[in-house]
């Protein structure tokens, strides 16, 4: 194997680790969507608690959309810092072994 | 606009005012480092917009499902937009990194600052509450 294919499937693997890191964006609309739901019963049991149950609602789906921006910044990182360090780090691993 | 839920409004100025107050701060340990340069301020402020505005939708997003009559209908519209968001934040990110050439780790750290903003909220709930007590107790005086 020679060093462009090496760095060719390394850059392959990186993107793949992207793309798996971003399913974790899923979760967080999925349980939102449920919260939402949950307060939309809540409030047509109370309606007077409409203002108490939004402002908690917003704080708690903020919180929970963390877990995607979490993925979402990990997939940046393996897309744009980490073809740098492992591509040079490769090369020199290929340069100290010949 | 002017339908909007005041909670939406309060929450996302509390959180405007963290990103500010946070970005400054990670401008200030940038030129402490001698790292700073224009890529991180572009960074930090196209970042940092991003991330209020994503802050906003979502208040707006859940304060419009609210209204919804039907749960079902709620969740879906949240779901929905939740994606597009997340997809929207990342294609901002994207441009910043790869075509305006800001510094990566000055663009992601200001995606976090709502959650740190939101990690220091039940202190100010914790200061509220008890003046809120004191006012209900002398209502009950009267």
């Amino acid at each position: 194997m020679d060093i462009s294919m090496a760095v060719g499937l390394m850059l392959g693997l990186l993107g793949l680790g992207a793309g798996i890191a971003m399913i974790a964006g899923i979760g967080p609309g999925i349980g939102e969507g449920n919260a939402v739901a949950k307060a939309c019963e809540a409030i047509g049991r109370q309606p007077e608690s409409k203002s108490d149950v939004t402002s908690t609602l917003i704080m708690g789906c903020a919180i929970a959309e963390t877990t995607g921006l979490y993925a979402l910044i990990v997939a940046i990182l393996l897309i744009f810092v980490a073809p740098g360090s492992f591509v040079g780090l490769l090369k020199d691993t290929v340069n100290a072994l010949k | 606009m002017s339908g909007m839920d005041p909670a939406v409004r309060k929450e996302t100025g509390y959180i405007a005012l963290w990103v500010i107050l946070l970005s400054v701060m990670m401008e200030a340990v940038f030129l402490i480092i001698r790292k700073w340069d224009l890529s991180v301020l572009l960074g930090n402020l196209g970042s940092a917009a991003a991330a209020t505005l994503n802050f906003f939708l979502l208040a707006w997003t859940v304060s419009k499902a609210l209204d919804k009559e039907q749960p079902k209908q709620a969740a879906q519209r949240v779901r929905a937009t939740a994606s597009l968001r997340l997809i929207g934040l990342g294609a901002v990110c994207a441009l910043l990194i790869g075509v305006a050439h800001t510094n990566v780790y000055a663009t992601l750290i200001p995606l976090l600052f709502p959650r740190i903003a939101l990690a220091f909220r039940p202190m100010k709930d914790r200061n509220r509450a008890p003046a809120a007590a004191e006012e209900e107790g002398s209502d009950l005086i009267d």
